[in-house]
């Protein structure tokens, strides 16, 4: 069953560029219960979308319902049963991540003695025990964002909205936050998270649309997306070889002076050779969300470019 | 969530918003105290003995006018800077809950202050229960239009750099060149009736009545001088300012 329908949803901001569009008639649905993710670059119309379906943002056209309410014309409903980790925040300068939670909550009219009940909980759940007690200005930027996350999953609502949620972690928080985050989704919250960490994608969500200039090129499971890339495994090289040389095994990526080349097996050793060859450093493993999403949104930037 | 939970929350935002920091951070305290005291302090050496008390009226006035800086100051902070506005939105928590509790905040940011400046009044220049009472009254009516006037301001502006200037500059001109601290006899009484440009003048001459002293007797506009008019004038401003707000604020943007 479907918690959130996005219908036609477009957003034109009025910017020094002239007239941006962030949104161009976006259609989505996300069931109920689901983790899912939100893909795409720096500016592709994520944190718009977010900001729509959380009431924070009116739409230039087109109709969102969440819960069956029109977040539009009854956010107020709709607010009762939501929660949001904005893009960019950060926390109270002087409250310690405990109190965070624990005031967080009580605003929003939890009782006492569960506030700091789930206060205690997500301290330890998000590896902030020993900064518990200190104020946030002394807090390093990660822990702010462990701090904001876990102030937002603290009010188990219905509906979450973690906008890049685990910006500025290192990886072990960042896997500790995604587990906080599992966790949420198995207590029955959905929750739609933003990212552009692929490896994030991959591992956290069940369910992902890939957006780009501000359509949607992909709705499915990470798993489907990367089938479509077509090949089992992906080399990649810190240089000494070219595009050029990889084409001929299969579909090239060239990325901040990296080359990536998904392949068959049969040729790895072929490969190898190559590699060897030319003194090249490479290494070797399965295809993964990267090598799809980047054959996804570059084929959709080479239309763009070729229309215009 | 019922009105008695939006209240509750509202006094929960102050707690955490105004008096924790307040608790945790005794520099600020230094910081709320020391430019009225300082006005009150070169009154006290230069001015007359005669002319002290109204320099404490307006070391009080000038207080909870400031209220409204503070509003702008953390409204737009937490709205531009931190992102923290949104997480009040997408929840239970409604506008004007936050802006009550952001405003109770800066009241009780600045009751230490006022708890000295009544304490000096008392001494220099005693006064009872229903002085008391209608000074206290002048103080919350003060703070209500300087605080949704800060909000209002706040809402104008989408880059936190561009406030910076704004509140000092609105503040201090409400507070310093209207008779504020200084008697409204100082003026011409043929100018008189300028002075209630400024809705401060309404709150010091209130507040200067409550406790005895001598206030406006504006020619031309003796209507002026009619204490029902002076707190309709307060609290008209007031109302002015919040149908602004209301009607300008971004909670949701566009
Ligand atoms: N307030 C705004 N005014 C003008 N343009 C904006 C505004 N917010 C976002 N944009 C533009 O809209 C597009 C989508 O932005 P955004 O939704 O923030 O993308 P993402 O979150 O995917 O990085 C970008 O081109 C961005 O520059
Ligand atoms: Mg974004």
């Amino acid at each position: 069953m479907e918690i959130l329908s996005a219908e036609r949803v477009s957003k034109t901001y009025a910017g020094a560029r002239g007239v941006v569009r962030a949104l161009d008639e976006v259609d989505l649905t996300v069931a109920r219960g689901r983790l899912f993710g939100f893909l795409g670059r720096n500016g592709a119309g994520k944190t718009t979308f977010i900001k729509i379906a959380s009431t924070l943002l009116l739409p230039t056209s087109g109709s969102v319902r969440l819960f069956g309410e029109d977040v539009v014309r009854h956010p107020n409903r709709v607010r009762e049963r939501i929660a949001i980790v904005p893009q960019e925040g950060r926390p109270f300068y002087h409250l310690t991540p405990l109190e965070h939670i624990r005031e967080y909550l009580r605003v929003r009219g939890v009782a006492a003695e569960t506030a700091n009940a789930r206060a205690e909980e997500l301290v330890d759940a998000m590896g902030l025990r020993p900064y518990a007690a200190e104020p946030s200005y002394r807090l390093s930027g990660g822990l702010q964002q462990r701090t904001l996350v876990a102030m937002i999953l603290a009010t188990r609502a219905e509906f979450l909205f973690l906008d890049e949620p685990t910006i500025g972690m290192d990886p072990f928080a960042r896997r500790q936050v995604w587990q906080v985050i599992r966790d949420a989704a198995r207590a029955g919250s959905t929750v739609l998270l933003t990212t552009h960490y692929l490896d994030e994608a991959e591992q956290l969500t069940e369910e992902l649309a890939v957006v780009e200039s501000g359509r949607i090129l992909y709705r499915g499971t990470p798993e489907a997306l990367k089938s479509r890339v077509g090949r089992e495994v992906r080399l990649q090289f810190e240089g000494g070889v070219t595009a050029a040389e990889l084409a001929p095994f299969g579909p090239v990526f060239a990325e901040r002076g990296k080359v990536i080349v998904a392949t068959t097996r049969s040729r790895v050793a072929e490969l190898t050779q190559l590699a060897l060859a030319r003194d090249a450093t490479f290494n070797v493993g399965p295809v993964t969300l990267e090598e799809a999403f980047l054959a996804l949104v570059g084929r959709s930037i080479e239309e763009e470019e070729a229309s215009a | 969530m019922s009105y008695a939970s939006q209240a509750r929350s509202a006094l929960r935002i102050c707690y955490f918003n105004g008096i924790l920091p307040l608790w945790r951070q005794s520099t600020l305290l230094i910081a709320i105290f020391l430019t009225p005291v300082s006005f009150v302090f070169f009154l006290f050496v230069i001015a007359p003995r005669d002319l002290f008390a109204y320099g404490v009226v307006g070391g009080i006035l000038f207080t909870a006018l400031f209220t409204g800086n503070g509003m702008l100051n953390d409204c737009a902070y937490y709205r531009l800077e931190r992102q923290l506005q949104q997480v009040f939105v997408a929840s239970p928590v409604r506008s004007t809950t936050f802006v009550l509790g952001m405003a109770l905040s800066e009241l009780a940011f600045t009751l230490p202050a006022q708890a000295l400046f009544f304490t000096i009044l008392w001494i220099t220049h005693p006064f009872g229960p229903a002085a008391l009472a209608g000074l206290l009254a002048v103080v919350l009516l003060t703070w209500l239009m300087a605080t949704t006037l800060g909000f209002m301001i706040s809402t104008f502006y989408s880059q936190l750099r561009e406030i910076w200037p704004v509140g000092t500059m609105v503040f201090s001109t409400l507070s310093v060149i209207p008779p504020v601290f200084y008697p409204i006899a100082a003026i011409p009484a043929a100018w008189q009736w300028a002075a209630f440009f400024a809705p401060s003048t309404f709150a010091s001459q209130l507040a200067e009545r409550s406790i005895g002293l001598a206030t406006a007797d504006p020619t031309g506009a003796p209507w002026l001088g009619v204490p029902g008019v002076q707190l309709l004038g307060l609290v008209g401003a007031t109302a002015l300012f919040a149908a602004a707000a209301a009607k300008l604020a971004r909670w949701r943007e566009r």
